[in-house]
C-alpha cells in the first residue's frame, strides 16, 4: 500500500491488458463526472432534503425546549424560524458546493 | 394477485430467527440477513481479489485496486491528504452501502422467503449510518481541536452581535446534516424501488386483461428495463454521494473554522 503512488514501472507487455485497464479508469472517471453533475431528480432531492432537514431539526429543537422549559409556544415559534434560516443556509451551501464541482470538472 | 402488484410489499420486514432480550425484540430479520450478506460479500470478494497480491494485477485485482484508488482519490480531493486517516471508515461505508444497493437490485434473492430486499430503503438504517458519521466527526473534532472545534459555529469575519442570530442557525444547520444525509439515500432508494414495482405491476395487470392487454404491456416492460438501468446508476451514485458528503463533513472535523 505504501507503493501506491509510485509510477508504473512494471507496464504489462500485453496491450489488451492496457486497453482494459484504461477503459476501467475511464469508466470510473465518467461515473465520477456523472456524480458531480447529478440528474435533475438527484439535485431536487438534495436541495429538498437540505431545506426540509433544517426546518425539521429547528422545529424539533423548538418543541423540545417547549416541553422541557415550558415556554409554549415560543420555543416552537423561534425554532421553526431559525430552522427556516438554517435550511436556507444549507441550500445555499449545497448550491455553492455543486457549482464548485461543476467548475472543477469542466 | 394483490400481493404480486403491491409496490410496498418489498419493504416488509419479517423475522427469520426470533430472538429477544428483556422484552426487546432483537430478531434476526431479512434486513439483518441482507446486511450480513453485504458484509460477507464485500469482505470475501475483496480478500479473494487480493489473495494473489500480484505486482501486475490480474482482472479481479485491478477491480479491487480501482475501488481503492477511487475512494482514496475521493478523500484526497475533498478532505485533503490529512483525510486519508479516515480511509478505512469511508471505504467500509462506501462498500457496505454500494453492496446493499446492488443486492437490492435482485428481484429474487436466495434469502429466506426468497425475495429481494434493500436495507438502504429503510430510513432507520441510513439514519443510523449518518449518526455514526456525525459521532465520528464530533468525537474526532473535539479530540483533535478541543473547544476550538466549536469555532465551526462562529463564522469568522462577522461583527460579534450577529453571533446571537448566526450561532443558533449554524448549530441547527450542523444538526440537520445527519437528517439530510440519511434522508437522501433513503428517499432515492425507496422512490426508485417503488417506481420499478409500480411499472412491473402494470405489466401484470395489463397482461391479465387479454390479447390487447398483452400487446399494451410492452410499453411498461420497456419502461421497466430502462428504469432498471437507471436504478443501477442511482445505486452507485447514492453510495458515492453518501461517501463524498461523509468526506466533506470529516474535513470539517479536520480543519474547523473555515
Amino acid at each position: 500500500m505504501a507503493h501506491r503512488d509510485e509510477p508504473n514501472q512494471n507496464s504489462p507487455s500485453d496491450p489488451h491488458d492496457f486497453e482494459r485497464r484504461l477503459n476501467a479508469k475511464l469508466e470510473a472517471r465518467r461515473a465520477k463526472e456523472a456524480a458531480s453533475n447529478p440528474s435533475g431528480w438527484g439535485q431536487g432531492v438534495r436541495y429538498g432534503s437540505e431545506f426540509a432537514g433544517g426546518v425539521l431539526v429547528g422545529a424539533g429543537l423548538g418543541y423540545l425546549t417547549d416541553q422541557i422549559l415550558n415556554w409554549t409556544p415560543w420555543g416552537l415559534l423561534v425554532g421553526v424560524l431559525i430552522g427556516f434560516a438554517a435550511g436556507t443556509l444549507n441550500v445555499v451551501r449545497a448550491a455553492q458546493s455543486m457549482n464548485q464541482s461543476d467548475d472543477a470538472s469542466s | 394477485m394483490a400481493d404480486a402488484t403491491n409496490p410496498i410489499k418489498q419493504f416488509e420486514i419479517h423475522p427469520i430467527a426470533d430472538f429477544s432480550i428483556g422484552g426487546w425484540n432483537l430478531s434476526f430479520t431479512n434486513s439483518s440477513f441482507f446486511m450480513v450478506t453485504s458484509v460477507v460479500l464485500v469482505a470475501g470478494l475483496l480478500s479473494l481479489a487480493m489473495s494473489k497480491r500480484a505486482l501486475v494485477p490480474g482482472r479481479s485485482q485491478s477491480v479491487a485496486e480501482l475501488l481503492y484508488e477511487f475512494v482514496a482519490g475521493m478523500i484526497r480531493s475533498t478532505a485533503g491528504d490529512a483525510g486519508l486517516k479516515f480511509f478505512p471508515f469511508v471505504f467500509t461505508l462506501f462498500a457496505f452501502i454500494l453492496m446493499g444497493n446492488m443486492l437490492g437490485m435482485f428481484p429474487y434473492f436466495p434469502a429466506p422467503g426468497f425475495h429481494g430486499f434493500t436495507f438502504t430503503s429503510h430510513i432507520i438504517v441510513t439514519f443510523a449510518l449518518a449518526l455514526v458519521v456525525m459521532a465520528i466527526v464530533i468525537g474526532y473534532g473535539v479530540f483533535k481541536h478541543g473547544l476550538k472545534f466549536f469555532s465551526l459555529f462562529f463564522p469568522s469575519g462577522v461583527p460579534w452581535p450577529l453571533y446571537i442570530l448566526l450561532t443558533p442557525i449554524e448549530i441547527i444547520s450542523f444538526l440537520s446534516r445527519p437528517v439530510t444525509l440519511g434522508v437522501r439515500l433513503f428517499a432515492n432508494m425507496l422512490a426508485g424501488h417503488i417506481l420499478l414495482k409500480v411499472f412491473a405491476g402494470f405489466i401484470i395487470m395489463l397482461g391479465s386483461v387479454g390479447a390487447l392487454g398483452v400487446l399494451g404491456a410492452v410499453a411498461p416492460l420497456i419502461m421497466v428495463v430502462a428504469l432498471t438501468a437507471l436504478e443501477f446508476l442511482v445505486a452507485f451514485l447514492q453510495a458515492y454521494v453518501f461517501a463524498v458528503l461523509t468526506c466533506i463533513y470529516l474535513s470539517d472535523a479536520l480543519h474547523p473554522g473555515h
